[in-house]
């Protein structure tokens, strides 16, 4: 039994003492294939360019930065996050599904590895345990902005039909915050259509809700899916409002739902049109490497996610916190300096309540306007909303 | 009610015309080797892209070579000729890597399932290195058909012109089939093939030439489908004809494995069964249609139009 323990502890890497001026490693579980992937490849993206500007930046502790595919299904997610583990990284960026979350979420839990969510966006993430944080907000805090601006533009809208993907965890969530939302105005859908993300033609479920007139469409699906929707229901004729949520918060949406895109509100964590030093940067440094694109709330949210525990290694080894420490104590510690920390990011000034959930205070809505060619289009601000510590 | 019943009828139609055309594809292979290609979802993906990029369609910036695309854009219908041309040679690559090899060794026909198991993944992740994994719609949408209406009013019911479209092309391409099966003197070769290869050898028929020929056809009919979901429903990643080709297997088994007609009455019943699933358990329909081909299969073992195997002793 002693033997077992010992060869335990010898092959556990939390259990080695962390050399003094090695480089700390960071991993990130991010959705590079499967549904998924139109966010993991603008993750990768963000972080990505975060870690080529930090790099440039002086550091008390260099950081290298080691990529997995966690996929877009939960195996695949907790399968990253256990290599990356083994492996030795002292905290985790990902994984990009609320879904996969919370399944992969309690591996690291378990062992003692702090998460930077940079996406998870439904309820209960933090509360999987206190190594696990975010910096997206959550879903109930910033989905019924943009009802509320889709009742200011229209104050008679009474007939609203409801999409939602039912078989993805956040769109299910997100769905009920939408209908909460819409029972706090008074209004009750008239249809509620449920899909699935591997869902193309959506003739049936449109046809349904078109014949109950809705005046306002609400949809939680996620980019593919929703873009898809989006323009079916163009097509078969509805003309009035579509509130997105934050699955098509990403401009890959563009592709796929083209001119009809056009005018889709969408309430957001994050615009590119915030005036300041560090969002100037991302915006800069994101076109540079995109031909000129600009960045959306997942790109925007994953540069956050590495900018933080940057931050937060670099304050720690200042202040000698990772001196002769295991890697299972750095972990910790970093835990512990993460969520005292406070950030100035491209989304803006961010913190951490005690349970790891962030503090955001400001949040927008924006409106998709597509340019002439119908091929591209950006997320127009139409509406800023501060909004004091736990939301609405 | 009478406009609620066309509305779904033309709702199942549209969605059962490309399952048939999935599922014809696995047909052919099927009836000529009695062995299914599980490459055939990654020859739809395949199919929808070269589509796109015959039409004009650049690659994205996730891409092997972002921007990239061909100088001219070919109209539509043009395009997808090409498209369903390449993909029925690709195909004949798969055949010649996942198949013929297991062939010439006398191999377990059930090898062939998982070294097509292994092309199609090829395929798909080769994709997504060379086009990237984002979503790809055609250019110019429904505007590449020329002046047609996006939507029609057919009866008081609505649907997509794109699907009226699809509907009509997936009925030329089966009727061109059937057609040219019961008719020419190679669909004839392809059907003796079909019923007994060493026979149809001994009859003096190139028995290899009708495999090639049955990989080749079948690709084009996966290449025509992903072209014309592409231009429907936009190209959901590299993924997308995955999911189109798991449906496919089931109305092909649905149907009556190896069964052309069968086929297509498969795919209308299993389009027809996704409609009439009410707006609330809309979401369950995937569940609902396989649970239909469980329950024919447990009444009819040999599916809808399908022929009993007789043992051979």
């Amino acid at each position: 039994m002693a033997l077992l323990a010992l060869l335990g502890r010898s092959t556990d890497p939390a259990a080695k003492t962390l050399p003094s001026s090695a480089p700390l490693r960071l991993g990130a579980a991010l959705a590079l294939t499967g549904n998924a992937n139109v966010y993991g490849q603008d993750q990768r993206m963000g972080i990505g360019l975060a870690r080529q500007w930090f790099k440039a930046k002086p550091q008390t502790r260099p950081v290298q930065l080691q990529l997995e595919d966690g996929a877009s299904d939960e195996s695949s997610a907790i399968a990253a996050f256990n290599l990356l583990i083994r492996r030795g990284v002292v905290a985790l960026i990902g994984p990009t599904l609320s879904q996969q979350a919370f399944a992969a979420d309690p591996i690291a839990q378990r062992q003692g590895v702090p998460v930077v969510a940079p996406s998870n966006t439904a309820s209960g993430i933090p509360q999987i345990g206190s190594f696990i944080s975010r910096v997206s907000a959550q879903s109930s805090v910033i989905a019924p902005l943009s009802i509320d601006e889709a009742l200011r533009r229209d104050p008679s809208t009474e007939r609203v039909a409801v999409f939602f993907a039912q078989d993805d965890a956040y769109s299910t969530a997100e769905t009920a915050i939408f209908q909460k939302a819409l029972a706090a105005r008074k209004l009750k859908p008239v249809s509620v259509q449920r899909t699935q993300l591997a869902d193309n033609d959506f003739q049936n479920p449109i046809t349904a809700a078109l014949q109950q007139r809705p005046q306002l469409v609400v949809i939680s699906a996620q980019a593919v899916d929703g873009g898809n929707l989006i323009r079916q229901l163009r097509e078969l004729g509805y003309r009035g409002q579509i509130v997105v949520g934050n699955g098509l918060n990403t401009p890959n949406i563009y592709p796929i739902c083209q001119r009809w895109c056009d005018g889709v509100l969408i309430a957001q964590a994050y615009s590119p049109e915030l005036n300041t030093p560090i969002n100037r940067t991302f915006r800069r440094v994101f076109a540079e490497a995109n031909k000129g694109r600009i960045p959306g709330q997942i790109a925007a949210q994953a540069w956050s996610a590495y900018q933080v525990l940057f931050e937060a290694i670099q304050r720690l080894q200042a202040r000698g916190g990772l001196d002769g420490v295991t890697l299972g104590e750095a972990r910790k510690h970093l835990m512990q300096e993460l969520l005292a920390g406070h950030y100035d990011t491209p989304l803006g000034p961010i913190h951490f309540r005690s349970d790891g959930e962030v503090v955001q205070e400001r949040f927008y809505v924006a409106e998709v306007r597509m340019d002439a060619s119908g091929r591209s289009g950006q997320f127009t601000l139409v509406r800023e909303q501060d909004l004091p510590e736990g939301g609405p | 009610m009478t406009e609620a019943l066309l509305q779904t009828l033309l709702n199942g139609a549209a969605s059962g015309g490309v399952y048939a055309l999935v599922a014809l594809g696995y047909t052919l292979i099927f009836s000529v080797l009695g062995v299914i290609n599980f490459a055939q979802g990654a020859l739809f993906s395949l199919g929808g892209y070269l589509t796109y990029l015959f039409m004009g369609g650049n690659i994205g910036v996730n891409g092997a070579l972002p921007g990239w695309g061909l100088p001219v854009g070919l109209p539509f219908l043009l395009a997808l000729v090409l498209a369903a041309l390449g993909t029925g040679l690709v195909g004949l690559v798969v055949e010649r890597i996942a198949f013929a090899p297991l062939r010439r060794r006398g191999a377990e026909p059930l090898l062939s399932l998982i070294t097509s198991l292994g092309a199609g993944v090829v395929l798909v992740n080769l994709l997504q290195i060379l086009m990237g994994a984002e979503g790809y719609a055609f250019p110019h949408g429904a505007a590449a058909l020329g002046q047609l209406p996006e939507s029609l009013l057919i009866g008081g019911a609505r649907i997509r012109t794109i699907q009226v479209l699809l509907l009509l092309i997936s009925a030329l391409a089966v009727a061109a089939l059937s057609l040219w099966l019961e008719r020419s003197r190679s669909g004839k070769a392809m059907r003796a093939v079909a019923e007994d290869a060493t026979t149809a050898t001994l009859l003096g028929i190139n028995s290899e030439a009708i495999v090639r020929l049955a990989f080749l056809l079948s690709g084009m009919l996966a290449g025509l489908g992903g072209g014309l979901i592409g231009m429907s429903v936009s190209l959901a990643g590299p993924y997308f004809g995955i999911s189109y080709g798991l449906k496919g297997l089931a109305v092909l088994v649905l149907g009556g494995l190896g069964s052309v007609p069968g086929a297509i009455v498969g795919g209308l019943v299993m389009g027809m069964a996704e409609a009439l699933i009410p707006p609330s358990a809309s979401g369950w329909r995937d569940a609902l249609a396989f649970a239909i081909l469980f329950a024919v299969l447990v009444l009819r073992p040999s599916g809808l139009l399908g022929r009993r195997q007789l043992e051979k002793v």
